[in-house]
């Protein structure tokens, strides 16, 4: 006889802790139960981050193996995995050992190597979010792209100091366009996201959605 | 209970009653009638065009937790991937997900394997399913780009959490002639994905695929309570503007101050 316990045992668990969790924000009482149980979740979640990384290390490192574009990237990934966890239990060491102050090395590598790098890439943004906006003029010549482009660069013309001296009314176009439709649409956005969201989290309350069990 | 709580909690019932109602009063011929969403119908599209040239889809699902306001986003993107396991069930390669949450990573793996056991598919060759590849925003970006890049993967899904970063990924999309489709709950990265993706989900639409991919019963009835509910709040906002011109828009506070 084939018993299939997992699948409805973990949505009854998932059903049982959500409702309560949902409870507690309403009913002053289970409160204390509600943050148990986002306690626990977050130890879970930290626990899933360890094996993720596990799981990042596995996926690269039989990516290395195979012959193709990304494998160098792959290997570059492999190797700065390993020197920084490497580092990180050095780091340890010296400060467990021999009193050193705490993750020094691991700072100088997030200071110097992760942030630089970070910033050099939000710099490549700018410039990727203005091709973003040409390709998509060229790509869809309708209404609302015209629009689109156009109140990109009002907005952009009226936020550079170097004209609003000169042409005040850019400043005050702009000032309008963010205080009254940009900030209506976001709302309305916002609200539509807002019952989606509810919508989302009844449906895994009442166990319809299953993100968990297959 | 305070009043606020009181009042959620009247929320929560009467969105729930509703779902219930619209699923047990279901008429499939209307439900054929939803607004047309052309992400969804490309989607469509993309999964058929894969099962023809033997290629991938990429599925993206954000760097969204599971413990945070993103969760929302993260969880219709889990939901989109399920659907898309089970419409390219005939593919010869399943579809890969790239996360930049480990939780979502391991939730991931256990939709492509649980969704792939459902459907007996579990024996087709499967190389990288549930992939975490990076856990800032950045590294996040330039780990999915790799995956973009890769022959086999013939367009993208990314439906979850991101920022700004996401206009790499749309862009490298562009580059590769692979059509991306992209949805999120975050403001600025829809703003992006209007201008980038070739077909964005704007709004609350990320949350209605399992209505448009799966007709599923519980979630279109969810997508016409969503629809009450707006009616409801653009009637509560018309009549909150006339009190404010009448100068009665404190009514409302004396009414819950007189409760409470």
């Amino acid at each position: 006889m084939n018993i299939k316990f997992k699948t409805p045992f973990a949505t009854a668990v998932a059903i049982g802790v959500g409702v309560i969790v949902l409870a507690g924000y309403f009913i002053p009482g289970l409160i204390s139960l509600r943050f148990l149980f986002l306690r626990a979740g977050l130890v879970l979640a930290a626990v899933a981050l360890i094996v993720g990384i596990l799981n990042l290390f596995a996926v690269h490192f039989r990516k290395m193996a195979q012959n193709d574009d990304n494998s160098g990237y792959s290997l570059i990934l492999v190797f700065a995995l390993i020197a920084t966890l490497l580092i990180g239990f050095f780091d340890m060491f010296q400060s467990y050992m021999f009193g050193q102050p705490n993750f020094q090395t691991i700072s100088w590598l997030f200071t110097y190597i992760q942030l630089p790098i970070e910033t050099s890439l939000m710099a490549v943004m700018a410039v990727s979010l203005t091709y973003a906006a040409t390709r998509f003029l060229r790509r869809n010549l309708h209404t609302y792209a015209v629009i689109f482009f156009f109140i990109v660069l009002m907005v952009l013309i009226g936020t550079l100091s170097i004209f609003t001296p000169e042409v005040p009314f850019l400043s005050q176009i702009r000032q309008w366009i963010v205080q009254v439709p940009a900030l209506g649409g976001a709302r309305g956005l916002l609200l539509g996201i807002a019952l989606g969201t509810i919508a989302t989290g009844l449906r895994i309350l009442i166990g319809t959605d299953r993100p968990y069990g297959g | 209970m305070t009043v606020t709580g009181f009042t959620g909690i009247v929320i929560i019932f009467l969105f729930l009653g509703s779902m219930f109602f619209f699923t047990l009063t279901r008429d499939q011929e209307k439900e054929k009638n939803l607004r047309q969403i052309p992400a969804f119908r490309r989607i469509k599209e993309v999964i058929g065009l894969t099962v023809e040239e033997g290629s991938q889809l990429h599925v993206s699902l954000g760097r969204g937790g599971f413990t945070s306001l993103q969760s929302a986003s993260a969880l219709a993107g889990l939901s989109i991937l399920q659907e898309i396991i089970k419409a390219s069930s005939v593919c010869d390669y399943p579809p890969v997900a790239t996360t930049g949450n480990a939780t979502i990573s391991f939730l991931a793996q256990d939709i492509i394997q649980g969704t792939s056991k459902a459907i007996s598919t579990e024996g087709h060759e499967r190389s990288s399913v549930g992939e975490l590849v990076g856990l800032t925003p950045f590294s996040y970006a330039v780990g999915t780009l790799t995956t973009i890049r890769e022959n086999r993967v013939s367009a993208n899904i990314l439906a979850g959490w991101y920022g700004n970063e996401i206009t790499w990924l749309t862009t490298a999309g562009e580059r590769q002639n692979s059509p991306t489709i992209a949805g999120t709950a975050q403001l600025p990265a829809q703003a992006i994905m209007y201008a980038s993706a070739s077909e964005p989900l704007i709004g609350e639409e990320i949350f209605a695929a399992g209505a448009y991919l799966g007709k599923k019963p519980m979630h279109v009835s969810s997508v016409k309570t969503q629809d009450i509910f707006r009616w409801i709040l653009v009637v509560l906002m018309i009549l909150g503007i006339v009190l404010k011109y009448l100068g009665m828009h404190d009514i409302f506070q004396s009414i819950l101050m007189g409760v409470s």
